[in-house]
């Protein structure tokens, strides 16, 4: 079931049919082990950094200009519900998978799936 | 208040460990003139103790424990048949917790003029009473610290962003620092050193961490933005888009990014954290809103200030609001910081704005008009009654060198660059009646300061 608040949606609608949701669901099996109230607002997180990266081309070709601001939007809404919800351990996993992804992007190297290295930040 | 652990290891059953020298340190990096350390150990087989470091007493106070509780004398403690829930690991050591009931668990000492109070012979131990293990004794320092200098201040976040740039990949260390050390005002992690000044808890060294990751997500912004914007140059050094290509300044972005958030989050104080990735947040989608005005460019006053609001005045309203909550400032305070900051974001970008009307400022003239970037001076120009027709007709067709030069030309003889200049000085005066109302230990003057500065581009 579909628990995520609206307002953590704004600006973000059009996504949400756009593999938003989808990555949503597939992170509420990850969250079960933190509180009822939180679990929602990590696995939007999740999606939402998930999203973001995905937005940006980290690892393959740049995303326009337009584009690129909307995966920055995804990233900093998905920091702040982590800041605002999240253990540190997992705020602190999370931010480690972002640096692994970018760092290799840096190098041309190839990036880590986006969505191991989050589901493996959320069950550290 | 500053909390620490000594960690240490042992390497006999019995030892006695002076801990001297390693609290006279701490007292020193700490700054604490005149207060107290208090020490506490976290081991039952472990004591404290203050007393003459000579090799042979030392000899005698171990004779005299093992005369007191000698090892293997029958202790009920090592009788592991009848105690339930014994680790497979657990020692027969009865005797070193009855030696360390002779012994303190806990002591507080007395600091002067920055040094531990002993007397002449006075040592500090941690006496090991079950060893050889890694052991730990909690210290917390209490009292009136002195306050770094500015100078060493600043010095201390420039050492934490060389710090934690030398540990990153090549990769993406290496375009951030030719971006940090091409310079910028640093008013941010200024701002954010300031403010944790200015409550009860003194933490130099965790305010100067926060001040660097402060001063990382503000260039991690920067790189994305620069891209979007099609930036050339920034700091007079091409930018990493431009000599990297886009691709390097995204991962390059999010790298950041990612480590000051981490570094903001490794603080451990849930509203720092918070504050600031609220700002973060407001930073990414203010920028939004600017390029999507730069389809009715120049627009008007109030989509400006909301985008400036947002875009820049947000990251120092958090900056102001972090350092005063690391500080554990009142919310009164913490709000009036705040408030200040974001006055000062405000003015600070107007200010920004009329740069690009300035010959001797080092950047090429006209250069926000060519990337149709948000611009007070423009706005009020284009609102003109002699000079906005021809503003507003220029901006309307496409923007060569020429059409660019004229635009600059009509702004400079409008009002428009003096109506900014006054309406950033009202704003700077407004945020500087914030501080009115609220205990700053000293530091009003400087806030003052900076925010007047801040708006002058000549001092």
């Amino acid at each position: 079931m579909v628990q995520v608040p609206e307002r953590e949606l704004v600006r973000l609608e059009g996504l949400w049919s756009d593999g938003l949701s989808d990555a949503y669901r597939a992170y509420q099996e990850d969250v079960s082990q933190f509180e009822a109230g939180a679990q929602p607002k990590l696995a939007l997180a999740a999606a939402l950094i998930e999203i973001g990266i995905r937005l940006q081309g980290l690892g393959g070709r740049a995303a326009p200009p337009t584009v690129l601001l909307m995966g920055d939007l995804c990233l900093a809404r998905g920091s702040r519900l982590l800041a605002d919800n999240g253990p540190l351990q997992v705020q602190v996993a999370f931010a480690e998978a972002i640096q692994a992804m970018s760092s290799a992007a840096a190098a041309e190297q190839s990036v880590p799936s986006t969505r191991q290295l989050l589901r493996r930040a959320l069950t550290r | 208040m500053i909390g620490a652990r000594l960690r240490f290891g042992t390497r006999h059953a019995t030892e006695f460990v002076d801990l001297t020298d390693r609290l006279r340190e701490e007292i020193r990096d700490s700054g604490l003139r005149t207060g107290r350390v208090y020490l506490q150990s976290l081991h039952t087989t472990l004591g404290l103790a203050v007393n003459e470091n000579e090799p042979l007493l030392l000899r005698d106070f171990q004779a005299l424990l093992e005369r007191i509780a000698p090892a293997g004398a029958g202790y009920h403690h090592d009788d592991f048949a009848r105690r339930v829930d014994v680790p497979v690991d657990e020692p027969e050591n009865g005797h070193a917790h009855c030696r360390q009931l002779l012994l303190t668990s806990s002591s507080t000492l007395l600091v002067e003029d920055g040094d531990l109070v002993l007397g002449r012979w006075q040592s500090v131990f941690a006496v090991e009473l079950d060893g050889p293990r890694q052991r730990e004794v909690a210290v917390q320092l209490d009292g009136d610290f002195v306050r770094p200098s500015r100078e060493a201040s600043e010095a201390l976040v420039e050492l934490e962003l060389a710090r934690q740039l030398l540990v990153d990949p090549e990769s993406v260390a290496a375009p951030m620092r030719r971006l940090v050390e091409a310079g910028g005002k640093r008013l941010r992690p200024k701002l954010v050193q300031l403010t944790a000044g200015i409550g009860p808890v003194n933490e130099p060294l965790r305010a100067a961490a926060l001040a660097a990751a402060v001063e990382l997500l503000h260039n991690a912004t920067l790189i994305h933005d620069d891209y979007v914007d099609e930036s050339t140059h920034r700091r007079g050094r091409p930018t990493v888009a431009a000599a990297e290509g886009p691709e390097r300044a995204i991962a390059v972005g999010d790298y950041y990014f990612a480590k000051a958030t981490r570094m903001i989050a490794e603080i451990g104080n849930r509203d720092v954290t918070s504050a600031i990735a609220e700002a973060l947040e407001a930073v990414c989608a203010s920028q939004i809103d600017d390029v999507a005005l730069r389809g009715a460019y120049p627009g008007d006053r109030e989509s400006y200030l909301k985008v400036v609001r947002g875009k820049t005045a947000s990251l120092f309203a958090a900056a102001c609001a972090s350092g005063a909550l690391l500080s554990g400032a009142t919310p009164e305070a913490v709000g009036a910081l705040r408030r200040y900051g974001e006055l000062l974001g405000t003015a600070f970008q107007m200010v920004d704005d009329m740069v690009d009307f300035s010959p001797s400022s080092g950047k090429p003239v006209g250069l926000d008009i060519r990337q149709r970037v948000l611009s007070l001076p423009l706005i009020y120009a284009a609102d003109d009654r002699e000079v906005g027709p021809e503003v507003r007709a220029l901006l309307a067709g496409a923007l060569g060198d020429r059409e660019v030069g004229r635009v600059a030309e009509l702004v400079t003889s409008s009002d428009a660059l003096g109506r900014v200049r006054n309406e950033a000085n009202e704003l700077v005066e407004e945020a500087v009646r914030e501080l009115e109302a609220i205990e700053l230990d000293g530091l009003r003057p400087i806030l003052v300061g900076l925010a007047r500065s801040a708006v002058d581009r000549n001092a």
